[in-house]
């Protein structure tokens, strides 16, 4: 049974993954070979999407009323989850350990420079993962509030852009300040009204669809985060 | 109804750690997912053990799920059968000796063809389950919703392990090429 039936390949070992007909070390070892295996992760999803289609018309059942409770109190027993300070803290959280497959763990370093005394202020935030395969510098250019955006090293997945999002100190959420070209500068107006949460803000970058976020709010993983220096 | 955006966006915000939308997506969704685990374990208490550690894997994994393309549902609904699935095995495992026991009790649920009369007739996947033979397609929703093994499909349709294995890799990949076509 754990051997390799070649016939049909990587189609149908995704689908029996899929279905959890493999026995326990061909299932442990196909989920090996998906933490390196790009095309056997899109195998996988597609069976899924084909695959959940048929609870589709499963009958719905109420659960029973205590279960809510039960639930809401978990999550609200989460130390990430307290208050806007712990929403600050489970985007670090995500920031750290999030992403599919648990695969990389994304940090960041911000870098300070020396202060620049010469002008007005100026701003900065260097957001680099753990493994150096993303690395953004964010520099205000001309002016304090036009951002120049540098994608140094990595890109989006696949069919996915980079945008950036301001997390002012008192903000609600997220507020975007638009897509990044991956693969060259992109200058960034900050809007007159954001100004002033930029300073003590942090920069995030999260991986969205074509054109950005559909909903006004990052819907992808957030990739990398990093503290706007005054400089 | 709540639309496929209106998800989306709660899903957004909950990976902000919102708990106001992680309420709202529990109050949209709960009674669909709760449909799946019932359906899959056939045992109240288990399938609301099951639907609690749904919401707190939706809780800690709604930032991933952007990274899978699939659709809110899709992806609520993966991760419901999924986990009560693997509720469903544990179950088994625990009671071995009573193999015999276990396939009388699935027998006993509706079977896939009480439940294939309010199936949408606009699904592809439904659509090309109909051009399998019967046993086959029935033998892959087993699979998916029931939590089927080899093993179980074997002993059903009375046909050797090795058999059935591929027979019904033949079938999904009879499937796969429906539905890319």
């Amino acid at each position: 049974m754990t051997g390799p039936d070649d016939t049909y390949g990587d189609k149908a070992l995704a689908a029996e993954y899929v279905l959890r007909l493999l026995d326990q070390d061909a299932h442990r070892a196909f989920e090996a070979r998906l933490l390196e295996e790009p095309e056997l992760r899109a195998l996988v999803l597609d069976w899924e999407q084909q695959l959940a289609t048929l609870a589709e018309d499963i009958a719905e059942e109420t659960p029973p009323a205590h279960l809510r409770g039960a639930v809401l109190k978990t999550v609200a027993t989460d130390p990430a989850a307290a208050s806007r300070r712990g929403w600050f803290t489970g985007l670090w959280a995500r920031v750290l350990g999030g992403g599919l497959l648990a695969a990389v763990a994304i940090t960041l370093a911000v870098v300070v420079v020396d202060r620049r005394e010469e002008q007005g202020p100026s701003y900065r935030a260097d957001l680099i993962s753990a493994d150096q395969s993303i690395s953004l510098m964010v520099r205000s250019g001309e002016t304090a509030d036009a951002l120049q955006v540098e994608v140094a090293a990595g890109s989006p997945p696949d069919g996915r852009v980079f945008e950036l999002w301001l997390i002012a100190e008192n903000a609600a959420g997220p507020v975007s300040l638009g897509v990044l070209n991956a693969s060259a500068l992109t200058s960034i107006q900050v809007p007159e009204a954001l100004l002033a949460g930029l300073a003590t803000g942090t920069l995030a970058i999260s991986d969205e669809p074509p054109g950005g976020s559909p909903t006004g709010s990052p819907t992808g993983t957030v990739l990398a985060a990093g503290q706007v220096q005054k400089i | 109804m709540t639309s496929r955006d209106d998800i989306e966006h709660l899903i957004a915000r909950i990976a902000l750690r919102d708990q106001s939308a992680f309420s709202a997506l529990y109050d949209a969704t709960s009674k669909k997912l709760f449909g799946i685990c019932l359906h899959v374990l056939d045992h109240r208490g288990e399938a609301e053990e099951v639907l609690q550690e749904v919401y707190i894997r939706i809780w800690h994994k709604a930032d991933s799920y952007a990274v899978t393309g699939h659709s809110p549902m899709t992806w609520l609904i993966t991760i419901s059968r999924n986990l009560a699935i693997d509720k469903l095995r544990s179950r088994r495992a625990a009671m071995t000796t009573l193999d015999a026991e276990a396939v009388t009790i699935a027998d006993a649920r509706p079977g896939p063809e009480a439940s294939a009369i309010s199936r949408s007739e606009h699904s592809a996947m439904s659509a090309c389950l109909e051009e399998l033979d019967t046993n086959r397609a029935d033998a892959v929703r087993r699979a998916y919703l029931d939590g089927d093994t080899y093993k179980d499909l074997a002993h059903r349709y009375d046909v050797p392990l090795n058999t059935i294995r591929t027979w019904l890799r033949r079938s999904l990949m009879t499937l796969r090429d429906c539905l890319t076509r």
